[in-house]
């Protein structure tokens, strides 16, 4: 405080004065934008590389380090990438992935990951013993199953797999990657279509057909 | 003042078609439960001429979301009972079940004017944990980045003592004081305010060209800045009337209320975790320890305005003695430290800021405990208060710094 | 019938209100034609005869229209010179930098909820802002903003004017307890403290003024301090003017005794439960009142509607009709000749300059250059306008000084508020009272 009473105010108001007249702070928002620093991580962006292609595989290291849970990797795009979304996964519409929804004990909409029903391994068993069990006639096991029960259950696949010492994820790859092969049982309308598109074969020939292929893989128990 | 008595539904004043069955206009400080405590009950016991007034936890000047319920007796301030954890999170809850890097981000957000120290203290404890020597650069790093969270810390603090005695223009000076430094330090850090900066054996990424540049602009005229800021407030007669007596404490009552740091040391204490126990690489820095004898408002502010002088001390320091070398220590990436105990203590913007913790040997912390300045600092609310007007309160809350994330942690 | 029913039913709302209103008015109008018509003479010499209430009414009136665009430009002034002291550049989007910022607050608190909250006094809360708005307009009547142009020249002006004046507390005080909320009625206590305290030092400051002047007019007072700024009475009365103008910041409830709405304290004060328009008229009546405190202080102390020097009286005699027919011609080429020679520059030394844009430049630069020109023209031609002009130039240039201050001080304590009021301003009050009383008795005898 100054030895005259006031004075201090006086100099306050002296410099708020010497103020009004000092160019502005302020950032014209819209029209100006403030330089954000190279290191700034205030938001998420996946990176590419020199090719043109994500540098991201997936791996999901990044969400399951994120100690707060910010990070979660959202579906696939239009291309078939990953992308990274930020923010609570309840905005967003896209399928999450089967780890992502594992981490958070969320059960996973796909049927390779849920809880199975039993199954009855008798005729599967044939199937494999007419393989000799072997894991490189991958292919006529699955369609010969598939043949059997109609689809694919995941039991079955289960079963070869532990049969067979073919790892799980190869027997669902290649199980997935052919169309004619499915998982889940048809439904009504498709058994129905099917039924139709059989009608015009002679029910004698196809009851022949049976018969001669009765036993073999690929007949129609 | 009391409700109109009314008698079964009545139709609101706001909408004559709802009807209400109570009065919900009336909102009473006076908890639904009966009183727990002796205390309590001397509290919500009015005498007479006496009233009880919420204040906050929506209030234009409440310093976060704290409640305050103050007994008055006309303005004067006669008891008041601060209602706390508005913002409780749980985070030693939740640094219990992260692992070792992610509690730095958990406890990031404690006090969020500086989190820089929140960060410091547990990375501390957790080296000593570990038995990780942390490079010197890394270490002149720490201290550089920490001192200029302290100063932003008391920037913004001289502002917001300024705006709870009623002056508009010191919180916007300060405001564009602490963007500066906010926006040097996310150069640094890359975030404005959540730095999540610091690591176990070290710090995430070296000094860069971008802070720098910022920084030496900065310290070129900073001090000159500062302390024209400073003729404002230090010499108006307004001001310096209004805050001198104001929530006065003296060294034994604030030594028996567990102060530490500016309000400590604003009693005539010259305690600093930095000199006393020292840690970093402070024993090498030079810098004073300033003390104050007044114990009131205006000394805690004239400490703080004499801390950043210090800091800025410290940064130069800092800058022209920073070594080479490595900053980070070798780690593996799962951290599982041997069982044992640690405790670190450091000295944050609002006083001593410490973490303790145990470790059973898996990657989590067992225990982790965090020693908050701002809860301490709070509990001598009551003291300094009493026999204060309303106008007072808030004041004399700002002038000791709380910060509510820290307090219901 | 069914044709005009079907009509009916395809307006709009607002079609349907139009069409309803224009007959009515339309009716209205050839009624009151009619009534003019046949009664004009007889309601004319009743309008002569009560020529004082005609002009009362007619005052009050503009007087209610006047105080808005006041309490606009005063809201606006406050926002951006106290942002521009801050560093911050402030209203910058709605209008010229931002000028219409203030008209967009109008129609936002026009257009909010005005609710009343359970448990409060309805018909007290209703009326407080109104007393406390008409209290501020009521006492802009005796304002003498230029030579001739006020609205009534009471001989007891300045008493008229602290009576009047003091009737807002009534309305903080009526909101402070209507509106049943701890904070309101802490707030309006404040203000009825704080404002009636403050009241007698601002009242006694200028009786040594009135001892000068000898007249309680506020026109004669003005009209006593022409010639050089020498003769205003801020040179005569220092200690009167300072003590005059603390004490209007505090009845203004201006920083730093802006007690009655600290928003660190006591959340809004009186105003805490208001909405809507309710607020806007305490909002407005706090920005009336700054302007009313101004032009007092102005009026008693700083000459009024003077020039600080006497301005050389110049005529100059423009008789339009003594052009004669030509006039039409002017008033006809002058125009976008200018314009033309206005816009020439610019379209030349500018190559990117679009010719329409340079257009447009060249007709906004003659009307400012015309309207300067129409504008000296009447500053020297007319005695009003040249004293509106000193006198809102004045006047504003204390709205800032309130503004200024807002900007940099703090808010002081209840009880230092009261203690400065009536251990310093009081007593320095009274000291100015006896040594204007005993200069005025040594020298007259």
């Amino acid at each position: 405080m100054s030895l005259i009473p006031g004075f201090g105010m006086v100099r306050g108001m002296a410099l708020t004065l010497r103020r009004f007249f000092e160019p502005k702070a302020t950032i014209r928002y819209p029209e100006v934008k403030a330089d954000i620093p190279p290191k700034f991580r205030g938001r998420l962006q996946l990176l590419y590389d020199e090719y043109g292609t994500l540098k991201c595989e997936t791996c999901f290291q990044c969400a399951q380090a994120c100690p707060i849970e910010c990070i979660d990797m959202g579906g696939m795009d239009t291309k078939g990438r990953f992308h990274v979304h930020w923010g609570p996964p309840e905005t967003y519409g896209e399928r999450r992935e089967e780890s992502a929804l594992r981490r958070s004990g969320r059960p996973v909409p796909d049927p390779a990951y849920t809880h199975f029903e039993g199954l009855d391994i008798r005729a599967l068993d044939g199937i494999l013993e007419s393989f000799d069990h072997d894991p490189a006639h991958m292919l006529p096991i699955l369609e010969a199953t598939q043949a059997a029960y109609g689809y694919l259950p995941v039991a079955a696949l289960k079963h070869i797999s532990q049969v067979t010492g073919a790892w799980y994820a190869t027997i669902y790859g290649t199980a997935s990657f052919y169309g004619h092969l499915r998982f889940e049982p048809p439904s009504q309308a498709e058994q129905a279509a099917a039924m139709a598109a059989r009608r015009p074969a002679d029910a004698d020939f196809m009851a022949g057909l049976g018969a001669s292929l009765a036993g073999r893989p690929g007949g129609d128990a | 003042m009391t409700a109109p008595s009314r008698t079964g539904p009545q139709p609101s004043a706001d909408d004559p078609r709802v009807m209400l069955d109570r009065d919900i206009g009336v909102f009473e400080p006076v908890p639904p439960y009966p009183p727990r405590t002796e205390r309590e009950a001397e509290f919500y016991t009015l005498g007479d001429g006496q009233m009880l007034l919420n204040m906050g936890p929506q209030h234009p000047s409440t310093h976060g979301v704290l409640r305050v319920v103050l007994k008055l007796d006309g303005e004067k301030v006669v008891d008041l009972d601060p209602v706390l954890g508005y913002l409780h999170r749980g985070v030693e809850k939740l640094c219990e079940n992260a692992d070792y890097h992610q509690v730095i981000s958990q406890v990031d957000p404690l006090e969020y004017i500086s989190s820089l120290f929140c960060e410091w203290s547990p990375v501390i404890a957790f080296e000593k944990l570990l038995d990780v020597d942390v490079p010197r650069r890394a270490e002149y790093i720490r201290v550089l980045s920490g001192e200029l969270n302290r100063i932003a810390s008391h920037a913004l603090f001289m502002g917001w003592f300024a705006l709870d005695l009623g002056g508009l223009t010191p919180i916007l000076w300060s405001f564009i004081e602490r963007d500066e430094i906010v926006e040097m330090l996310a150069a640094l850090t890359g975030q404005r305010m959540l730095f999540n900066y610091f690591r176990i054996g070290g710090v995430n990424g070296d000094l860069n060209h971008e802070f720098m540049s910022r920084l030496g602009d900065w310290m070129s005229r900073a001090t000159k800045q500062i302390e024209s800021n400073l003729t404002l407030l230090n010499q108006n007669e307004i001001f310096v009337r209004r805050a001198r007596g104001l929530g006065v404490i003296d060294t034994a009552g604030a030594l028996r209320m567990c102060m530490t740091g500016p309000n400590l040391r604003a009693t005539g204490v010259p305690f600093d975790v930095r000199r006393a126990h020292p840690y970093s690489v402070y024993p090498e820095l030079d810098f004073d320890v300033p003390t104050r004898t007044e114990g009131d408002s205006l000394a805690r502010y004239l400490l703080r305005m004499e801390e950043i002088k210090q800091s800025i001390r410290i940064i130069d320091q800092c800058l022209h003695q920073m070594p080479d070398g490595p900053i980070m220590a070798k780690l593996p990436r799962l951290l599982r430290p041997r069982p044992g105990r640690a405790y670190a203590a450091i000295e944050g913007p609002r006083g001593q800021y410490s973490t303790y913790a145990i470790s059973d040997g898996t990657d989590q912390p067992f225990r982790m405990r965090i020693h908050d300045p701002s809860f301490i600092h709070l509990q001598s609310v009551g003291v300094l208060m009493q026999n204060n007007l309303i106008a007072d309160t808030m004041a004399i809350m700002a002038s000791l710094d709380p910060v509510m994330g820290g307090v219901d942690k | 019938m069914t044709a005009i029913a079907r009509t009916w039913g395809r307006l709009t709302l607002p079609g349907k209100v139009v069409f309803t209103l224009v007959p009515i008015l339309a009716a209205l109008t050839v009624g009151l034609i009619a009534v003019i018509a046949i009664f004009g003479g007889a309601i004319w010499d009743i309008l002569l005869a009560n020529l004082g209430i005609v002009r009362f009414v007619i005052a009050v009136t503009i007087i209610l229209l006047v105080t808005i665009p006041i309490a606009f430009l005063n809201i606006y002034l406050e926002m951006k010179v106290i942002a521009l002291m801050n560093l911050r550049v402030g209203p910058d989007r709605v209008g010229p930098w931002g000028s219409l910022l203030s008209v967009v607050h109008g129609l936002k608190v026009l257009m909010k909820e005005d609710f009343t909250p359970t448990g409060a006094d309805a018909v007290v809360f209703t009326w407080a802002p109104v007393v406390t708005y008409g209290a501020a307009v009521m006492t802009v009547l005796v304002l003498p903003f230029a030579p001739g142009l006020i609205a009534q020249d009471f001989n007891i002006g300045l008493l008229y004017f602290f009576a009047v004046g003091g009737m807002g507390v009534v309305g903080l005080l009526m909101a402070g307890w209507a509106s049943f909320n701890k904070y309101s009625l802490l707030g309006g206590l404040r203000s009825a403290a704080q404002i009636i305290s403050y009241e007698i030092p601002l009242t006694l400051s200028v009786v040594g003024l009135l001892i000068l002047a000898g007249t309680m007019s506020l026109n004669g007072i003005v009209e006593q301090q022409s010639g050089w700024f020498t003769d205003w009475f801020v040179f005569r009365q220092p200690l009167g003017f300072l003590i005059f103008f603390i004490a209007a910041t505090a009845e203004g409830n201006r920083t730093p005794f802006d007690l009655t709405e600290a928003d660190s304290e006591i959340v809004a004060g009186f105003a805490t439960e208001y909405s809507g328009m309710r607020f806007g008229f305490f909002f407005f009546a706090e920005y009336v009142n700054v302007f009313i405190l101004s032009a007092l202080a102005v009026v008693l102390f700083f000459g009024g509607w003077n020039a600080p020097f006497p301005f050389p009286a110049i005529s100059i005699p423009i008789d339009l009709a003594a052009i004669g027919l030509p006039l039409l011609f002017l008033i006809a080429l002058v125009p976008p000749i200018a314009t033309l020679i206005f816009a020439a520059p610019f379209y030349l030394m500018r190559s990117s300059m679009r010719w329409w844009v340079a257009l447009i430049v060249g007709f906004v630069l003659f009307n400012v250059v015309a309207g300067g020109l129409v504008f000296a023209w009447a500053f020297v031609s007319f005695d009003w306008v040249a004293g509106l002009v000193w006198f809102l130039a004045k006047t504003f240039g204390f709205v800032f000084v309130f503004v200024w201050m807002r900007g940099t001080l703090p808010r002081v304590r209840i009880d230092q508020l009261m203690g400065f009021a009536w251990k310093w301003l009081l007593p320095a009050a009274l000291l100015n009272l006896f040594v204007t009383a005993a200069a005025v008795v040594v020298v007259g005898s």
